[in-house]
């Protein structure tokens, strides 16, 4: 029976670094190769000692295929294909391809130069990394993080009804229940309007892609309805780069970005302008969105510095920072920043962290399992212990086998793959003959020659088979003796014979053949006299193979003896 | 102009704080475990009910550097399944014991909410010896070193069970059929009932059935049902019991003479109620004087108290809270009906509202009264 063996090696009842290992019909590919971002050490990275520790990588791994551009699912890729060594192939999405590459690289700066971290893979690792990728194109829409209810940039997840063999879903936000959008939404523009209202200034630290193009969305809309006049700054920066990226997004975007986009080729808004760097320092309120995320250089950080000590002013994060960034220290409740040349900042200035993230909570998770009708799931990033009412809800509710492995345990699914075989139309024909319409209900037995030639499987008739492969027909025929006490001549117990079997043999077609010999269907029966004994006689009983029953019936039929003929 | 992006537009001035969720389905329980939980439960009749144990999102929680946690989820913290529809939990204080009672009413449901894994187990049964086909008894937990469990669907069937031994301590043991609508649980010796017909009681168990009560139903009796809630309990004198009508009608009556209301006042709702047992009425734990009612469309209305006396009739609600209306519905749907809603222990104004298209809100009104 073929088998699918799962074996996390990283999010296996753990969050972060997922890596999965999955052997399908004797193909191993690894899923993911991701990064645990709450660890300095060995830790943080997927426990790769589970292949490596006989032979090399590339001789057991038929390929890598990484989701998406998270670091917690392709952080650790340089790492395993340059230091650990893996030489096969890297399979990814086009955006994937292209987005990669500039994480890799922030976070390796990030590592490398604000937390001083030696051993950790270079630049050049991660150019040579990239060079063993393989972009492809995806049918389906889900890639890696998803949510189910529609982003104003990302349209809804979907799936189709595919009816995988087994799904493999995270399940750390399955034990939520997420705040509505317009909820956070709400509390985005209720923090920005009071920062404003007051005369204070806005930061926002963004990526270049992401959560910039909504929230300026949000922001012009909500100005636009209010009739705020507050000037609101977007790096140029941003834009460029942007652009060029969203254009690589158009097809998982929604409609609203994709009119905008298409008809003007850039994000322009009525009320958000382009930043100079000398804004800045302008009195009053206003609202400005920089880069870099986490503030960790550049503009966003020479913003952050001005702005930082007056309290009427208020820094939003978007998102998570790794440790080592500013982002990180302030989020972390820190109000004295060194900066450099040992100068102390003092942060007065309100700082406020806004999730924004994309994942999919309880009702996502369940709706997506539900839509592809997998015969299994498997649960990964969650914690046992929490993960015990999800496994029993899907069980219940999907009718499906649950399992959640922890790192290093392998769980084996049986597969009962179907085999497509194509019968021939004389065989259905023939078949069809016969006089019975096909019924769903009542499976009929058909009888043919299964012919495989390499991949190709067909059921054909026999004579057909034996015409195709040049072999002649062979036929089997069994032959019974039955002795009968008679004394009359042989032509009349023929037809004593036939008497008998037709008033038993209702429903088969019994026939007394102008020769004296009895059929019952294709079984022939002849009567013969022995030489030697004038009072027996000899039924000579035959059949092909495949009327053994009825023959096996009527020899012992025959055997019990003749009905007294009436005088 | 989409009508819920105006009310969001506005609720930045409303609300100081609000959370809009949406359950798997629609609960018409909320019972607080400690101030950082709340337990939810579903009411289907035909398919398996989710009992969850939500923690409140931490943002909520924490009283100093709220700016610095993002999390606005609500986490499941606990889950289970029951067979039957669920129309009361009430959590066994200082025990990791649910009581539950539904439909079909013949037995309350005791369960168990695990501590190694996150899992609520079905652990035991009481039995209800008046057994009806369409009443569910009330429920309300003595918590004491032995805890009790009070329920009955009727006056007559009135009991307290003790937990462990499940030995009956007390009982009505009156014949009266009156069918009750709320029990409240005031301290280690009295409770409270309120029948669907009006007529209230303060029960001491101590003592054979003789309770200080009302005799005759709420005024203006006409098939009206009634629900009431005793707020903070012996704190002084003045009207401290909320006596609810489907009718609209708000009665307060202060303890020591239930026969006549303090105040009676009719409240500005459409009437009459779509479902008179999700009448709800509550008093504010945080702020002295103010409650908040229920169950008549898809609002919740707070009122001050404060002056209402004999000669108000009509009056005005403090805050409505209308985000069930403007941001669930699509206006194809009918119209939500709150199911039900409580306050949060400690921030003295933010309540949790439930409607029956499993919506579920956090909000956290603004007194615009109050100066800025």
């Amino acid at each position: 029976m073929p088998e699918i063996r799962v074996t996390p090696l990283g999010a296996g009842q753990d969050v972060g670094r997922s890596c999965i290992l999955v052997s399908i019909a004797g193909k191993n590919v690894m899923l993911d190769c991701g990064m645990h971002m709450g660890f300095n050490d060995d830790r943080r990275f997927p426990d790769f000692s589970y292949i490596t520790q006989n032979g090399r990588l590339t001789d057991f791994l038929d390929c890598v295929i990484i989701s998406h551009f998270h670091l917690d699912h392709c952080g650790a890729l340089p790492y395993f294909s340059e230091m650990v060594g893996y030489d096969g192939p890297i399979y990814m999405t086009h955006p994937t391809q292209a987005i990669c590459p500039i994480l890799l690289e922030d976070y390796r700066k990030i590592a490398v130069d604000k937390k001083g971290e030696a051993n950790f893979f270079t630049s050049q690792m991660i150019k040579d990394c990239m060079k063993k990728v393989v972009a492809v194109h995806l049918h389906q829409t889900v890639q890696g993080d998803y949510n189910m209810t529609p982003d104003r940039h990302l349209g809804a997840a979907w799936i189709d009804k595919c009816r995988p063999n087994l799904l493999i879903t995270e399940s750390t936000y399955a034990t939520t229940i997420r705040d509505s959008k317009r909820c956070r939404e709400r509390d985005f523009l209720k923090k920005v309007h009071e920062t404003v209202e007051r005369g204070g200034k806005v930061l926002i630290p963004v990526f270049a892609l992401g959560r910039a193009q909504e929230l300026c969305i949000l922001l012009e809309t909500f100005w636009e309805r209010m009739n705020l006049k507050v000037p609101i700054y977007f790096s140029t920066g941003l834009t460029e780069k942007a652009n060029h990226y969203y254009k690589l997004f158009i097809p998982w975007t929604n409609q609203k970005i994709r009119k905008t986009f298409v008809q003007r080729n850039m994000f322009e808004f009525k009320h958000i302008k382009a930043f100079d760097r000398a804004f800045a320092d302008n009195p009053g309120p206003m609202v400005v969105f920089a880069t870099p995320g986490m503030l960790h250089a550049g503009q966003s950080l020479q913003i952050f510095r001005k702005w930082a000590g007056n309290e009427k002013n208020m820094v939003i994060m978007p998102g998570y920072c790794v440790q080592g960034t500013v982002g990180h220290k302030i989020l972390s409740g820190q109000r004295k920043l060194e900066m450099e040349g040992r100068q102390v900042l003092e942060v007065k200035m309100q700082v406020e962290y806004m999730s924004f993230s994309a994942h999919a909570d309880a009702k996502g998770i369940m709706q997506l399992v539900g839509q592809a009708e997998p015969e299994s799931v498997l649960l990964v990033h969650g914690e046992a212990k929490k993960m015990e009412f999800l496994k029993q809800k899907i069980e219940q509710e999907l009718r499906v086998s649950c399992y959640m492995p922890a790192n290093g345990e392998t769980v084996t699914l049986p597969t009962s793959p179907s085999i497509p075989v194509g019968i021939s139309l004389g065989l259905l024909k023939r078949e069809m003959a016969q006089g019975l319409l096909p019924d769903a209900k009542k499976p009929r037995l058909l009888h043919g020659t299964l012919i495989m030639k390499d991949s190709n499987f067909r059921l054909v008739s026999s004579e057909q088979a034996l015409k195709e492969l040049g072999l002649a027909e062979h036929q089997l025929r069994f032959t019974c003796r039955v002795h009968l006490h008679d004394t009359r001549k042989e032509q009349e117990t023929a037809l004593r014979v036939y008497s008998h079997l037709k008033s038993i043999l209702k429903d088969h077609c019994v026939q007394h053949l102008p020769d004296g010999s009895v059929t019952v269907e294709s079984i022939l029966i002849q009567a013969a006299a022995p030489s030697e004994d004038p009072g027996t006689k000899v039924l000579l009983v035959s059949w092909t193979y495949q009327d053994e029953e009825l023959g096996s019936f009527l020899t012992s039929l025959l055997k019990k003896g003749l009905p007294q003929a009436p005088s | 102009m989409d009508p819920g992006d105006d009310w969001l537009v506005e609720s930045l001035r409303l609300y100081q704080d609000f959370y809009a969720f949406d359950l798997s389905g629609a609960t018409r329980v909320l019972e607080w475990i400690d101030d950082k939980g709340v337990f939810v439960a579903g009411y289907e009749s035909l398919k398996k009910n989710e009992i969850l144990h939500l923690k409140l999102p931490l943002r909520l929680s924490v009283k100093e550097n709220k700016g610095l946690f993002p999390e606005r989820d609500f986490k499941v913290r606990h889950g289970g399944f029951s067979d039957r529809s669920i129309f009361d939990l009430k959590h066994v204080p200082h025990t990791r014991l649910l009581v539950t009672s539904g439909l079909p009413g013949c037995y309350l449901q005791v369960w168990q909410v695990a501590e190694d894994s996150d899992v609520i187990k079905a652990a035991s049964t009481i039995a209800v010896h008046e057994k009806e086909e369409s009443l569910w008894p009330r429920v309300a937990v003595f918590s004491t070193m032995a805890p009790g469990v009070l329920h009955g669907a009727r006056l007559r069937s009135l009991q307290v069970v003790d937990l462990e031994s499940r030995k009956t301590t007390y009982t009505s043991d009156v014949s009266d059929s009156e069918e009750l609508s709320s029990l409240q649980v005031l301290d280690a010796d009295t409770f409270a009932f309120c029948c669907a017909s009006g007529r209230l009681g303060l029960v001491d168990t101590r003592q054979k059935w003789a309770p200080l009560e009302n005799r005759s139903p709420g005024p203006g009796s006409g098939g009206e049902r009634w629900c009431a809630e005793v707020g903070s309990w012996g704190q002084g004198p003045g009207p401290s019991i909320a006596s609810l009508g489907s009718d609209g009608r708000l009665c307060l009556l202060d303890p020591r003479d239930l026969c006549h209301p303090v105040s009676s006042v009719q409240c500005p709702v459409s009437v009459p109620s779509p479902d008179p047992e999700l009448l709800r009425v509550t008093w504010a734990p945080g702020l002295k004087s103010c409650l908040a009612i229920s169950g008549f469309d898809g609002t919740v209305q707070v009122y001050d108290a404060t002056s209402w006396d004999g000669t108000r009739s009509q009056v005005e609600p403090l805050f409505t809270h209308r985000g069930h209306i403007f941001l669930d519905g699509n206006g194809m749907d009918p119209a939500p009906l709150v199911t039900t809603h409580t306050w949060h222990p400690c921030r003295p104004r933010t309540l949790l509202s439930a409607t029956n298209d499993a919506s579920l809100h956090v909000w956290d009104w603004v007194d615009l009264r109050a100066p800025h």
